[in-house]
């Protein structure tokens, strides 16, 4: 909580003999965060996969491509495959699938393409279903030449001009003119030049068949059905082998992944030619186990020792170590940065004022149990991931909104209670008069009791902002001293408390036009405080730090957000209750009135603006919520940069050891 | 014309339209500002997700205009 796992560095070295059991041994503790060997030296290079990675990335590739071309889809199973019978499978399996998918999907192209020939065909000799001529008059002549095409005109009467001695068939196709000339070869030229003129000429080829157009039709689509059964049936096949070997598919995949990435970790060592190196970090509470397993399983001749040495606090990998139901948090942390080693991890104090701001922006019961539906849905789809976290954030935002959706006595912005607004009474969904828990009466009525949430957002503002100063300073204390950290985030907290006390004086005097009474002793203690906090920016950070004073005021004003993306949420549920009630089905305060079919627009009404605000009610609180956290909370303390925590090891999902 | 006797017996009318104005005035401003930053952050991500929370920060740090628009509203509305 609030710092990230312990790490410890450590050195594992052995001889070459004892790199493979080493290896086994962390991948399958995944532990060890490895740091990379990167600087080649005399005595010590970069070490070379064991013997198996290039065979075992061959079977990889060709697996991956099987399971591209089967379009085989990870599923988990209960049943889980041993690891220990999978090697023997494999070779034999992988060379049997290739083949039979690899024919396939051969076939399939080659059917693929003879079907696309054929469709060709049969649309070329379509148009000529118009002229009652067979396909093989159109070609072999020798001192006769024949034009096919579609026009539009006549062309008779020009063609009269050039020659008598022609012959010309008409007809129709697909509602267009077509036409076959044949003419000696002699007027060739002048024929040639006519079409050309002729604008709505296109010329047709007559496709290289025999015989009487329908009927080659006819022949080409029957042909084409037998090709695409043919085609079908292949496809089928191809399932019943995606049915039979995905669960081999996807188990091999994951074992082959597993072996590849045990094979190529000697990448990342200095080795030497008798001996290995391994740097890398581990949780320190884990050390004792890992010793223990390493003694096991290399007989005590690998050597595992601690480094106290001082080391870049970057390079440190970062765990984030937190209560389970913070847990998700981290999430919202590590979108922004991961924190460095000694910095503080704020995900429990996220874990805390995320979904209360959230809540305070949305509070409705009717919203508020919709969304945390929703959550659970996403999380029951999700089991893993960041849309899994996503979800147990939206859950615990939307199950303190509905709270606070009692305090506002809203539901869909309806009110829940009976209560009296500008004079008037209106009616709650509940019957009664809402409870007073705490001396504050209930429900607390948005609209009612702007300026006083107004002041409870700004009183929030503050207190975070203050709280981020306060952690800002304590990451600076550690990391450069007490003296930085009084210059730098000591004087801000001056200013922010002793202009508070400043200005909580002087707005009641300006609003109600008296003069400030300059005795007071908050007013002065409060200038007072905020001077010294300014000098003390100036002599830490510059002259040009008061630059940045007025950005403390804005911070804080930001705050309102809280009260006003809630307001327009809230707004929006009572104008489309308003509009669907009133005018539709209640008219004139009457149920019903206006007839069945205005009651059903009002009905429309009420589900389509209730969607779209509860749609804009996960979207607007969300993120306003999350902005005050990574602009107005972390800029006073977290710097980030971190290295994430990567171990070397594999999440095991369809084989077991 | 306006009556300004009708305007000196109740300013209710013009402060409500001052307050809108606040509001929208410094909404038109934000998007303004939002949307050459977001067309950027959009782009950065488009390279590297790891920008989301980096770009998000940036692009709704305008948005505070807004706030201090509406601010200056809830005081029109409510102090005056």
């Amino acid at each position: 909580m609030l710092k990230p796992t312990k790490m410890t560095r450590v050195i594992i070295a052995g001889t070459k003999e004892l790199i493979e059991p080493t290896i086994s041994t962390f991948h399958r503790l995944n532990v060890l965060h490895i740091t990379d060997y990167s600087e080649e030296g005399r005595d010590f290079k970069i070490g070379k996969p064991l013997k198996p990675a290039s065979k075992l990335s061959e079977y990889l590739l060709s697996l991956r491509a099987i399971s591209n071309q089967l379009g085989v889809l990870g599923k988990e199973t209960s049943l889980k495959q041993s690891s220990k019978e999978l090697p023997s499978q494999i070779d034999e399996k992988i060379t049997k699938l290739q083949k039979e998918v690899s024919s396939h999907f051969d076939e399939l192209r080659s059917i693929e393409f003879k079907i696309k020939e054929k469709e060709d065909l049969a649309s070329a000799v379509k148009p000529f279903f118009g002229l009652p001529l067979s396909l093989e008059v159109y070609a072999g002549y020798e001192t006769v030449k024949a034009y096919t095409g579609f026009i539009d005109a006549d062309i008779e009467p020009e063609l009269s001009k050039i020659t008598s001695n022609y012959e010309l068939f008409t007809g129709e196709s697909e509602k267009r003119k077509i036409f076959a000339l044949f003419i000696p070869v002699a007027y060739e030229a002048p024929v040639q030049k006519l079409l050309q003129d002729e604008r709505s000429y296109v010329e047709l080829k007559v496709p290289a068949l025999k015989g009487n157009p329908p009927v080659i039709f006819d022949e080409l689509t029957k042909e084409i059905s037998v090709l695409k059964e043919k085609h079908a049936s292949i496809k089928s096949e191809l399932d019943i082998i995606k049915k039979e070997y995905s669960e081999f598919i996807t188990a091999a995949d994951e074992y082959l992944s597993i072996e590849t990435q045990k094979a190529e970790a000697p990448l990342r060592f200095a080795t030497s030619p008798n001996a290995f190196i391994i740097d890398g970090w581990i949780p320190s509470r884990k050390y004792d186990e890992i010793e223990k397993e390493l003694q096991e399983s290399t007989g005590g001749l690998a050597y595992l020792t601690k480094v106290e040495e001082e080391v870049e606090e970057e390079e440190i990998p970062i765990e984030l170590e937190n209560p389970t139901l913070a847990k998700p948090f981290e999430l919202l942390i590590n979108t922004f940065a991961t924190p460095k080693y000694k910095e503080i991890d704020p995900s429990i104090l996220i874990f805390i004022t995320f979904p209360l701001f959230y809540a305070i922006m949305l509070g409705d019961v009717g919203y508020g149990m919709l969304v945390a539906a929703l959550a659970v849905v996403i999380k029951n789809k999700f089991k893993t991931g960041g849309l899994n976290a996503l979800a147990l954030i939206l859950f615990l935002s939307a199950v303190l909104s509905v709270i606070l959706g009692v305090v506002y006595g809203e539901f869909f912005g309806f009110p829940l209670f009976n209560v009296e607004v500008k004079g008037e009474m209106e009616h709650g969904l509940l019957g009664i008069a809402g409870p007073a828990i705490a001396g504050i009466h209930i429900p607390v009525h948005r609209f009612e009791s702007v300026q006083s949430l107004l002041l409870i957002t700004l009183i929030i503002g503050i207190i975070h902002i203050l709280l981020g100063l306060i952690l800002g300073f304590r990451n600076i204390t550690i990391e450069h001293g007490l003296k930085h950290a009084i210059y730098e985030k000591g004087s801000w907290m001056m200013i922010l408390l002793g202009g508070i006390a400043a200005i909580a004086r002087l707005m009641p005097a300006l609003m109600s036009k008296l003069p400030v009474q300059s005795n007071d002793p908050v007013f002065t203690g409060g200038i007072v405080l905020a001077v010294i906090g300014v000098i003390l920016l100036i002599k830490g950070e510059g002259f040009i730090s008061i630059m940045e004073i007025p950005t403390l005021l804005s911070n804080i004003l930001s705050y309102a957000r809280i009260l006003a993306i809630g307001l327009s949420s809230a707004g929006i549920a009572l104008a489309v209750n308003t509009l669907s009630m009133k005018l539709f089905i209640k008219p004139d305060g009457v149920l019903l009135g206006g007839g069945i079919g205005l009651a059903l627009v009002g009905v429309l009404i009420l589900f389509i603006g209730h969607l779209i605000n509860l749609l804009l009610g996960i979207l607007g609180p969300g993120l306003h919520s999350l902005r005050l956290q990574y602009v107005e909370f972390f800029t006073k303390f977290y710097e980030g940069g971190g290295t994430k925590y990567v171990p070397f090891g594999y999440n095991r999902k369809y084989t077991e050891e | 014309m306006v009556d300004p006797s009708a305007l000196a017996a109740d300013p209710k009318g013009l402060i409500a339209v001052g307050a809108g104005l606040a509001v929208g005035l410094a909404g038109i401003g934000a998007g303004l500002g939002e949307q050459a930053i977001g067309a950027a952050a959009v782009g950065a991500m488009a390279e590297d997700e790891k920008f989301f929370g980096k770009g998000l920060l940036m692009t709704v740090i305008p948005e505070s205009i807004v706030i201090f628009g509406l601010v200056v509203a809830l005081i029109l509305l409510f102090v005056f």
